[in-house]
This record gives C-alpha cells, sequence and structure tokens, in this order.
C-alpha cells in the first residue's frame, strides 16, 4: 500500500484505531504470508532443498560407481560383467520389497502427482528412488541421474508442501515446481529445466507458476553450483557455422535423429510390456540380466555405453573417436539402454538421449566430412546438435532441446543449425511414432495422464466457428423510437443497439413495442431505454469465454477487433452447444 | 493442563512462519552437512585424480605411452578441468601417436590459458607436423614469450631454437638470421650453447655470427674440436683462408675422422698456394702459380666443352676456348716475366672460366674449386 494512500485513509477514517489495527504486526504477517506469496518464498526452500538432495545424490553415484567399477579410466572385465549385473539383483530386490514406486519414469510420476494424486508424492519414493537409481547408474546401467533427481525435487516439494499445509490448488503444483529444480540441478542448466516442467508436466503458462517454477530451478542451480562449480557437464569446443549450405547437413542429421528417436521409441514401447508380461519372480531377475547384457556389450569393446556416459560425450565432442566407432556406440547404447529401462531399473533417459544424439551427431558429421568435405563443420558441433535432435525427436520436447544445446554451449551461432535439425527430427519422429514416449509409458501403466504434445497439437474451438450473422436489425442509439419500430420484423425476441462510443446494449421488442405505443417515438433511443449493457466478444476468442456470457444474455454481439461498432457475428447458448455437439461428434 | 499446554504447542508448530522458520534451520543444517560430505568426496577425488596423475607421469618418463594415456584419463575422470592434467594426457596422446585427440585438448588448454609455454610449444610442434608452417611459427613465437612454469629463460630459449630448426628446415634463412641474432643477444656465454647456436648460425649462412659464436667457446676452451671446426668453416666461407687453415688444421689434428673439415682444409690450403694476387709472394712465384692456374682453366674448359660464348659476354666477344687458345701461347713464366700485364689478363680469363664451368658443368672440385674461391675472393677488386 502507498504510504499517501495510508495517510490519506487515516485522514478520511479519522480513527487512529482503525489504521492501528489494519497495520497491525497479525495484519502484516498476514500480509507477507498470503497463499500465493508463501508459495513463491516456499519455492525458494524447495530448490535449495533440491538442490541439496541432488548434490548429494552427485555424490552417491560417483562413491557407488567407484566401488563398484572402480576408480580408473578401463574397467576390467569381471567388474564390468559383475557390478551392473549383482546390483541389478539388489535393486530389484529393494524395489519389489522397499520402494515400488522408486521404478518408472519421475515425469510421469511428477504429472500423475498433479493431475491425479493432488501433489502428493511419498518422500518414501525419493529415497527409494535416491537409492536405487545411484546404485544403478554407479554399477554400470545405462541410465541417467537427471530423471530421478527430477523425480527427487518433486517428492521434496510435495513434503515441503504438505508440511506447509497449502491449498489444493497450490499442492497440485507443487510436485512440477520441485520437478523444475530437480532437473535444473541435475543439468546445471535452470532455463532447459524452466522449459521441459512448463512443455511437458504442467502444459501451460501462467505468471503464477512460471515465477515458482523459475524462483525454484534458480536456488537449486545455485546450490548445485556452490557445491559442484558452475561447469557444464561437457568441454564444449569451439563451435561455429562457416557457411549456410552447412545446414543441408545438419538436416540429414536431423533425419537420421529422427529415424533413431523412432527405433528407440518403438523398441521401448516393444520390450517393455513383454518385460512386464513375464511372470513375477522374473522381476527379481531382470535388472540383473539386463545388467549381465550390458556387461557383455561393455566387455566385447564398448564400456563407454555403461552409466550416464558423459566423459564419452565430451571425447565425441573433441573427435576422439572414428565415425564408424561413433555410430556403433549410438545402436549399442539404444540397446542398452533399452535393456536397462525395460527391466524396470530405476533412472533416467535423459542421459542416454544425450550420448546417443552426440554419437550419433558426431558419427554423422564425420560420415559427412569424408563425402562431402565442402558441406561438415566440426564433430563437435554435430554432436552438440544431435544432442538436441534425439532430445527432440525421442523426449518430443521441441522447445526445451533448442534452449537446452543453447544453454550447454553456451553459443547462440549454433541456433540456426539446431532449430532445422531438430525440426526434422521431431517431424519424422511425430509422424512415425505418434504417440510420445512419456505418455507412452504412462498408458502402458494404465494411466490417463493429459499428453501434452496432445494438448499443443489439439485443434480448439473458435467464437467464430459458432457465431451466425445477426437475425434482426442493428439499431444506433441516436435513433428515435419510431425508427426503431419501423426497423422491428416480426419474428425476433431481442435487438442490439450499438450504443457510443464503443459500447453494446440489447433490448426486447417488447420494451420497444410499450415505449412507442406511451408517445414516446420521436425521443432518441440512447436517452429512452433501460438498455442493458451486454460484454462483447471477438471472433478469435475461445469458445469457451462464450460459455460465461451465453446463460445469461441472449444475444452476445461478436465485434470486429479493429472496429468495436462493426459486427462481425452474434452468438448466443444454442449456437455454442450446437458447435460443440458437432464438434464432438466429429 | 499439560494436554492443552501440548495442543497450544501443537498449534504454535503448526503456525506458517513456524514452519518456515524451521525450513530455515534444516536448510542451514542440511547446507552444513552436505558441505562436509562435499569436502569428504572432493578429497577422496582428488587423491585418487593424484594417484593416477603419479602413475600417469611414471609411465610417461619411462615412455610408456599407451599406459600414460590410460592413466591421464583415469586421472581427469576426477578432475576433469585440471590443467596439468589435461596437459600431460596431451603429450602422453602425441607420444602414442594420437595428434588429433591431442590437438583437442591443447586448443582447450589454449582458450583457457593463451600464454602458457609448454601449450604453446606443443601446439607449434603440431602445426609443424602437420605442415601448418605459419600457425607453427605464430605458436613457437607464443611459446618464446609465453609463460613457463620452471626455468624460464630455457624453456623460452629451447621453443626458439626449435623455432629456428623449423625456419631453416624451410630455408627461411632470414628469418631464421633473425631469431639467432635475438637468441645470440639473449644467452649467457655457455660453451655447449654458443656451440649450437654457432652451428645453426653456419646453417642460416650468417658467418660472421658463427664465427663469433665458436670464438666464443674457443676462449673457454680452446680445444674444442667442434667449435675450431665451426670457427674454420666459417672463416673459410667468409673467405679469411689464413684464419680458416689455422682452425681447420688443430680441427683435423684433433680429429682426423673429420673429413669435411678436411676437404675444407684442403681447398683452404690450395687457395692460399693458387693466388697470384697474395703480397709478399716473389715474382717467379706468383708467375709460376699463373702459369698453372691457366693450365687448370684450360684443362677445366676442356673437360667442360665451353666452346660456346660465355654467358654475359660482350657483344662480339671470342668463346672463352678461343680466348684461352689465342692466350697460351703468352702464359709462360717467361712471357709474363716480359709481360707483367698479362698476370692480370690471364687471370681474369682463368676466373671467367671457372665461372663458366661452376655454372654450367656443376660444382668445381680441387683446384678448380680453389680457382672459383680465390676469383669470388677478389671480385671487384
Amino acid at each position: 500500500m502507498e504510504p499517501q494512500s495510508n495517510a490519506e485513509n487515516f485522514v478520511e477514517n479519522g480513527s487512529a484505531s482503525d489504521w492501528i489495527h489494519q497495520h497491525s504486526p497479525r495484519s502484516l504477517w498476514r500480509l507477507v504470508f498470503r497463499e500465493d506469496r508463501l508459495f513463491l518464498i516456499l519455492s525458494v526452500f524447495i530448490g535449495v532443498f533440491a538442490g541439496l538432495a541432488v548434490v548429494c545424490f552427485r555424490f552417491a553415484i560417483d562413491w557407488s560407481r567407484l566401488y563398484l567399477l572402480g576408480t580408473g579410466a578401463v574397467l576390467t572385465p569381471a567388474r564390468m560383467l559383475l557390478a551392473p549385473s549383482l546390483a541389478g539383483l539388489v535393486i530389484a530386490a529393494l524395489v519389489i520389497h522397499l520402494f515400488p514406486r522408486a521404478r518408472g519414469s519421475g515425469v510421469n510420476q511428477t504429472k500423475a502427482a498433479l493431475y491425479i494424486f493432488n501433489g502428493n508424492i511419498p518422500f518414501r519414493t525419493a529415497i527409494g528412488k535416491f537409492v536405487t537409481s545411484a546404485l544403478a547408474i554407479g554399477s554400470g546401467h545405462s541410465l541417467g541421474p537427471e530423471d530421478p533427481s527430477l523425480q527427487i525435487g518433486a517428492c521434496i516439494a510435495s513434503a515441503l508442501g504438505r508440511k506447509m499445509r497449502l491449498e489444493r490448488d497450490r499442492m497440485r503444483l507443487i510436485a512440477p515446481v520441485g520437478a523444475a529444480a530437480g532437473l535444473a540441478a541435475a543439468f546445471n542448466a535452470p532455463i532447459s529445466a524452466v522449459l521441459f516442467v512448463i512443455e511437458e508436466v504442467i502444459g501451460r503458462w501462467t505468471a503464477g507458476i512460471l515465477g515458482s517454477v523459475v524462483l525454484s530451478a534458480v536456488s537449486s542451480v545455485v546450490v548445485t553450483r556452490w557445491f559442484l562449480g558452475s561447469e557444464s557437464l561437457f568441454r564444449i569446443p569451439p563451435v561455429e557455422m562457416k557457411r549456410p549450405t552447412e545446414l543441408i547437413a545438419y538436416a540429414v542429421l536431423g533425419v537420421a535423429g529422427g529415424l533413431a528417436s523412432v527405433v528407440f521409441a518403438s523398441g521401448i514401447a516393444w520390450l517393455r510390456p513383454i518385460a512386464k508380461a513375464l511372470p513375477r519372480w522374473t522381476q527379481y531377475l531382470q535388472p540383473g540380466v539386463a545388467g549381465l547384457l550390458i556387461g557383455i556389450i561393455a566387455v566385447l569393446g564398448a564400456p563407454q555405453v555403461m552409466g550416464a556416459g558423459y566423459e564419452y560425450i565430451d571425447q565425441a565432442m573433441h573427435g576422439q573417436f572414428t565415425w564408424k566407432f561413433l555410430a556403433i556406440l549410438a545402436g549399442l547404447k539404444i540397446v542398452a539402454t533399452m535393456l536397462s529401462f525395460v527391466s524396470g531399473t530405476p533412472g533416467g533417459m535423459f542421459a542416454p538421449t544425450l550420448f546417443i544424439g552426440a554419437m550419433l551427431g558426431a558419427a554423422v558429421g564425420g560420415a559427412e566430412h569424408v563425402l562431402l568435405p565442402h558441406l561438415a563443420g566440426s564433430p563437435g558441433t554435430y554432436a552438440l546438435v544431435g544432442m538436441g535432435v534425439l532430445f527432440a525427436g525421442f523426449l518430443r520436447a521441441p522447445m526445451t532441446s533448442v534452449f537446452m544445446v543453447l544453454e550447454v554451449s553456451g553459443n547462440y551461432s549454433i541456433i540456426v543449425p539446431v532449430i532445422v535439425a531438430n525440426t526434422f527430427a521431431y517431424v519424422i519422429s511425430r509422424g512415425l511414432q505418434p504417440t510420445a514416449i512419456f505418455d507412452l509409458l504412462t498408458r502402458q501403466d494404465g494411466l490417463e495422464l493429459p499428453s501434452m504434445e496432445e494438448q499443443r497439437e489439439e485443434d480448439i474451438l473458435r467464437v467464430e466457428d459458432a457465431m451466425q450473422p445477426a437475425d434482426g436489425p442493428v439499431l444506433d442509439a441516436e435513433k428515435t423510437l419510431d425508427q426503431a419500430v419501423e426497423a422491428l420484423h416480426s419474428e425476433i425476441e431481442q435487438v442490439l443497439v450499438r450504443l457510443t462510443p464503443t459500447g453494446w446494449g440489447i433490448v426486447s421488442k417488447q420494451q420497444l413495442l410499450t415505449m412507442a405505443s406511451e408517445g414516446k417515438g420521436a425521443t432518441a433511443l440512447g436517452a429512452l431505454l433501460p438498455i442493458a449493457a451486454v460484454p462483447y466478444l471477438h471472433p478469435d476468442h475461445p469458445l469457451e469465454t462464450a460459455l460465461r456470457y451465453v446463460d445469461r444474455w441472449p444475444l452476445v454481439p461478436v465485434v470486429s477487433r479493429a472496429d468495436f461498432q462493426k459486427l462481425e457475428g452474434v452468438l448466443t447458448q444454442r449456437y455454442v452447444l450446437e458447435r460443440y455437439r458437432e464438434f464432438g461428434d466429429g | 493442563m499439560a494436554s492443552h499446554a501440548i495442543a497450544r504447542y501443537r498449534v504454535y508448530l503448526r503456525q506458517r512462519p513456524v514452519i518456515l522458520a524451521a525450513f530455515t534451520v534444516l536448510a542451514i543444517v542440511l547446507f552444513l552437512a552436505v558441505t562436509g560430505i562435499s569436502r569428504a568426496h572432493q578429497g577422496q577425488r582428488h587423491s585418487i585424480g593424484e594417484r593416477w596423475f603419479n602413475r600417469g607421469i611414471a609411465d610417461l618418463s619411462a615412455k610408456r605411452y599407451k599406459a600414460a594415456v590410460t592413466d591421464f584419463r583415469g586421472a581427469l575422470l576426477y578432475s576433469p578441468d585440471e590443467y596439468s592434467y589435461q596437459l600431460h594426457l596431451a603429450e602422453a596422446l602425441i607420444g602414442e601417436g594420437q595428434p588429433g585427440p591431442a590437438l583437442a585438448y591443447l586448443t582447450n588448454l589454449w582458450e583457457r590459458e593463451p600464454d602458457n609455454g609448454i601449450v604453446n610449444l606443443e601446439l607449434a610442434r603440431l602445426a609443424a607436423q602437420r605442415g601448418e608452417t605459419e600457425l607453427a611459427i605464430r605458436y613457437y613465437h607464443n611459446a618464446v614469450y609465453a609463460v613457463w612454469p620452471s626455468d624460464q629463460e630455457g624453456r623460452r630459449r629451447d621453443a626458439r631454437l626449435e623455432l629456428i630448426e623449423l625456419l631453416l628446415g624451410i630455408n627461411a634463412k632470414a628469418q631464421a638470421q633473425g631469431e639467432l641474432i635475438a637468441l645470440a643477444e639473449s644467452v649467457a656465454p655457455d660453451p655447449v650453447l654458443q656451440e649450437r647456436i654457432g652451428e645453426l648460425f653456419l646453417r642460416a649462412a650468417d658467418y660472421e655470427h658463427a664465427l663469433a659464436a665458436f670464438n666464443t667457446v674457443l676462449k673457454s676452451d680452446r680445444h674444442s674440436v667442434p667449435a675450431l671446426a665451426g670457427a674454420g668453416h666459417a672463416a673459410f666461407e667468409l673467405a679469411q683462408y689464413p684464419l680458416a687453415q689455422l682452425y681447420l688444421q688443430a680441427a683435423v689434428a684433433a680429429n682426423p675422422n673429420d673429413s669435411s673439415s678436411a676437404e675444407r682444409l684442403k681447398t683452404t690450403q690450395l687457395v692460399l698456394h693458387m693466388d697470384p694476387f697474395q703480397r709478399q709472394i716473389p715474382v717467379s712465384e706468383r708467375d709460376r702459380i699463373v702459369v698453372r692456374a691457366f693450365q687448370t682453366a684450360g684443362e677445366r674448359l676442356k673437360i667442360c666443352k665451353l666452346g660456346a660464348v660465355a654467358s654475359g659476354a660482350k657483344i662480339g666477344e671470342p668463346p672463352l676456348a678461343d680466348q684461352w687458345e689465342r692466350l697460351k701461347p703468352q702464359i709462360t713464366e717467361t712471357g709474363l716475366r716480359r709481360n707483367p700485364d698479362l698476370v692480370e689478363r690471364a687471370m681474369d680469363l682463368v676466373f671467367r672460366i671457372e665461372r663458366e664451368a661452376g655454372a654450367r658443368c656443376g660444382m668445381a672440385q680441387g683446384t678448380d674449386l680453389a680457382l672459383l674461391l680465390i676469383s669470388k675472393m677478389h671480385e671487384g677488386s
């Protein structure tokens, strides 16, 4: 409240005690802890706690790796075979007996919390996800820490929200706020995390949600950077696009990425129900068998597929592999990640997606460099663009994919190649695999959560789809009552009146005729009538906006945005309902 | 009463400000706890990284490059941004014959520290290997003026020496001379170093500075065989034949296997014996030298078959063979004693024949070479 208005209030009211009462510590306290402000404050706490949890999670993964796979860059065959398979057996037991909710995608569980469980996620899920994912990733299962981090963040947020006894609407949104914090801390990239949560979990932009999500993401990144430093996940090589013709090469990468995304997603979609349909006792063995198969892949010459694989993304970016080996690695990582994921081993698919994208990108770049040297840029640039390509094609988060690459690389000169390649990948992936991976997993789990992609693509009805031309005359307020009566038809009941300067009104035929019979025919309509002002709509308004008015007003004018006096059509409740019925039938 | 107090206490605890205060306290406590965990984690990683690094250093010293690469990669797992780890990995990769990945690491390091001497030197070497000479020279220059972790002067000097070798390798002698002069001015009169500088000056065809460098060496060790040979070579090229003879004699005496010095000494002695324009030689001796030189030139003329007109001859001038034939009857000791002006004419023709033969029939040897050198010595006089 402004000081001047306070003083004015004081003078006007003339009561010191009232003023003191209005500004007492209790009322100030209430002002500060209003639900929306409290939500913002809580977002900061969520960010801090999620950041701390993710830092510990990273340490746990690291320790798990050190003790299970050894300290060296080259792993021994025995460890490569035993660590993921034995850890897989332990993880299976933990998941089945202690942490059943640790299995599955954190993104979907956060969405379920938002849409089904009113924001409630048991805190035990966070503990389970923390322990089992750290063990899985550290032992070499082909999974990443981002999705578990996201879920840990969501669990923490849910716990804090419960403790704070938030209202139901706020409580529902608390899980995505925590998810953004967890993902931002895991990626060390707050913008991408915010975009991902908005794009894939919440699905809508509003100032209230955005503020909380941003605050939590930024807080968690600050905490993570405090402990882990501000370095990016990989060393980014010099990135540049020398010639516009290189865009052709990036388009080829987009096509390859789109196809790889389809293979990856289809593989999971096909294998996961098969694995789930196996007898229950096999669930004790599935993560172990998956771990053993990954170990065999590693022993046969591709240890790079084990774990999250960020160090190998780094090496691919710096041209340390041949393009043929990079292509093989991309293929093997798809297989290894499918094995780990469908076996129910907790862990995320963000890091494997980035890995596959980087390898595929660098492979395509390397091949193009051999075949068409004048078209291709550096392998590092291709690897970076490739990561975005798989993100767009597999995770189906086109906006996040672009910003993630920009945020990770810190180089905006790469934006055009990223957009070109991601668009190709996204379009191809959508064309060949209509259901996005997160929606597919949800449906396989028997849930029907809203699909953000489908929401984005959904046709919405607008006012122009239901409006009809006005039946009766449109009267100007300057006209006399006699002129108005002359213009009336026999069938109409209600007449629209154009008020000056920009309003619209409505009057019944009966009222006009009554006043005319009272001898007021020479008087202007505007001066005579108890004309009720009606709200008006524009043709581009969503049709659901009209629902607010059509039950209260028999006729709602639809006017041009350029000229509010120009009537484009009218809406009635009947028109709206008929349009909805036609849409539903269609 | 007590239950009432507890209920009131619980109500108080459910107040949002109290919960927020509790969150704040919890955040502080967790922050401190994570700080402790983080330190333990970092300490462990650091010590594992150090262990791999030390193992890598040992492997690198023993030229076990493959093992060193694995070790340094292991070290980098724990400190990915550690400058020295990356640098040593790059060196191991170069040793293992993987210049591509090494270049990637070095470029990254260069971006972090553009004035790091080791990085610039390694980048220069890689650029030189790839034949990117200009880039190599630029990196070498950076290395020469860069910051070095220890023995700054020595490392800068070594970098400049490598640069000079590169310049000499591509026959950029003028640039090499410039670098050598700068180097010679900046180094102490260390005999070993001066000897190397002298040799480089010789290769860069800067014989005066070469002689000076070798003289510096000889001041501290007058029996240094390489310095004697080098000084003899420099003096020889500077046409200071008496001095060259002194040095070369000493060099050959000390090392009879030094065939190039022996050859050069022989030529020097021939020059000294066959120069008719030396002061303080008797006329009869001078005439005898002229007659012998004239005959040598005649032999060269026949072998080389120089029948045509000499290049650069005046219009209407007869071929060298005709001129020689025409002058031959007069070039005897008696003829020269009778007409001393013939000495000049005879030697002028001898020099022209030797130069022409040298240009057309290849490098002269023995007495022909001596005559050619004498002609160069008296050019313009």
